[in-house]
């Protein structure tokens, strides 16, 4: 009866070499294993970032597996034109958590831009070691880190709390044009930055 | 200003930052998506915004995925891969139409109907899925103009979600409505309205299900319908819920 299934360890191994795009045609056409694949390379990313948003696991579990059931129901409509099945998850995720997030008050946003993930974390789900192989997960917070505070405050108040210009603004007691400037310049020099390692390592 | 100083400003500019944050107002959001449909200058700034924003999420420290949440979402994408890649689903089923078909007495007998023509077991079985004591799979019919449709309704933990695939676009001015049956009675209209991509996917939550013994979609008008217009064109049997 399941027409499409492939569950054989051979073709799960074949799977685990094809891209990701090359799955997501698979996914399209329901194949289950091949989705397996997406969430084995995908899941603990998408949970990281669900987490880092809303700061508590159960919500952060149901966000990312709300999300990870989007990607499969709507394999079809990956375009890999428009970025990588790695960003289109993280998306899905982010959108989905910053909706939590906006419906749960102002408290838990404020949390969520205030706190890294090492305040959000319990010591036993650390997997540092993870984070520390993935240089590019390191250079960027290390890039984050090196921001001035303001244009660092207005990145995280927006990407990780779900805060609008307006919001910000008012909650700094800055002006509109000031937040967007401070937008503008902070996301500028992470692309140089990215720009850098990537000319360094390419 | 001169057309070349145009071109090389644009007063949105500014915009750009926050549109790929996520940080304009709604109204300002739809307004500058407009926008760059007709600024080069605004979409080239999007264009090296936008992969910084698309890099901030490995800013994140890792953590591992549960293992029971992997489980639960490869539980529910097997079940439906199942049962959305079986094909032929109440193809072809004959209509009539003498009486609006929620007043029909032999509506309800459509199940047994369908067990006739050797469908019994995709229409009128409950499918509970491994690996989560709290999902489950139902599959559903498409009918009429949408009987190539694959249909699942997925239940987890009291919330309810319609999927479908390869589902006709309603045609302009309608939407697809979930209607909930109960016994022989009237189907009692929802505010679950729907409608699929291009490429005929659609997913929409369904309310409440408890008491329910079928899940019915109709094409109504833009806002939906108190009763029910025309033949239903997807149909899930849920035996008792």
């Amino acid at each position: 009866m399941p027409l499409l299934r492939r569950s054989s360890v051979n073709s799960k191994e074949k799977l685990r070499k094809l891209a990701d795009e090359e799955l997501m045609e698979r996914v399209a056409d329901c194949d289950a294993d091949a989705f397996e694949v997406v969430l084995e390379r995908h899941a603990d990313a998408a949970f990281s970032l669900a987490y880092r948003i809303c700061g508590r696991r159960s919500v952060a579990e149901d966000i990312a597996q709300e999300s990870f059931l989007a990607l499969w129901r709507s394999g079809e409509r990956y375009d890999r034109a428009r970025g990588s099945v790695r960003t289109w998850t993280l998306g899905i995720v982010h959108n989905r958590a910053i909706d939590a997030l906006r419906r749960s008050g102002t408290h838990d946003r404020r949390r969520a831009s205030d706190e890294g993930i090492e305040e959000t974390l319990e010591a036993s789900e650390r997997t540092e070691d993870q984070a520390v192989e993935n240089a590019v997960s390191s250079e960027i917070r290390g890039a984050l880190g090196e921001l001035p505070s303001d244009q660092r405050k207005v990145i995280e108040l927006a990407y990780f709390g779900g805060f609008t210009h307006t919001e910000i603004a008012s909650m700094l007691d800055t002006p509109v044009g000031t937040v967007k400037g401070r937008m503008r310049l902070g996301l500028q020099k992470l692309r140089s930055q990215l720009q850098g390692w990537q000319a360094v390592g390419g | 200003m001169n057309p070349r100083e145009a071109e090389s400003n644009c007063e949105h500019r500014e915009d750009a930052a926050a549109y790929v944050l996520g940080a304009l107002e709604h109204d300002e959001h739809e307004r500058f998506r407009e926008h760059l449909t007709g600024c080069a200058l605004c979409r080239a700034e999007v264009g090296e915004l936008q992969p910084v924003v698309d890099e901030l999420p490995a800013s994140v420290l890792h953590a591992s995925a549960p293992k029971e949440m992997r489980e639960r979402i490869l539980a529910t994408v097997r079940s439906e891969a199942e049962l959305l890649g079986a094909a032929g689903i109440g193809a072809d089923r004959p209509a009539k139409a003498a009486r609006p078909w929620y007043r029909r007495n032999d509506f309800a007998l459509g199940v047994a109907a369908a067990a006739s023509a050797g469908l019994a077991a995709l229409v009128a079985v409950l499918i509970a899925v491994g690996g989560s004591s709290h999902t489950k799979v139902v599959p559903g019919e498409g009918l009429g103009t949408a009987r190539t449709a694959k249909v699942s309704l997925t239940r987890r933990d009291g919330h309810s979600e319609l999927v479908v695939r390869r589902m006709p676009q309603p045609a302009l001015g309608r939407i697809y409505e979930v209607w909930l049956k109960r016994g022989t009675g009237e189907p009692k209209p929802t505010n679950a309205l729907f409608s699929v991509t291009n490429h005929g996917s659609g997913a929409v939550d369904v309310p409440n299900l408890h008491g329910i013994r079928e899940v019915l979609v109709t094409s109504e008008p833009a806002g939906g319908s108190l009763h029910p217009t025309t033949e239903p064109v997807i149909r899930v049997a849920l035996g008792t819920a």
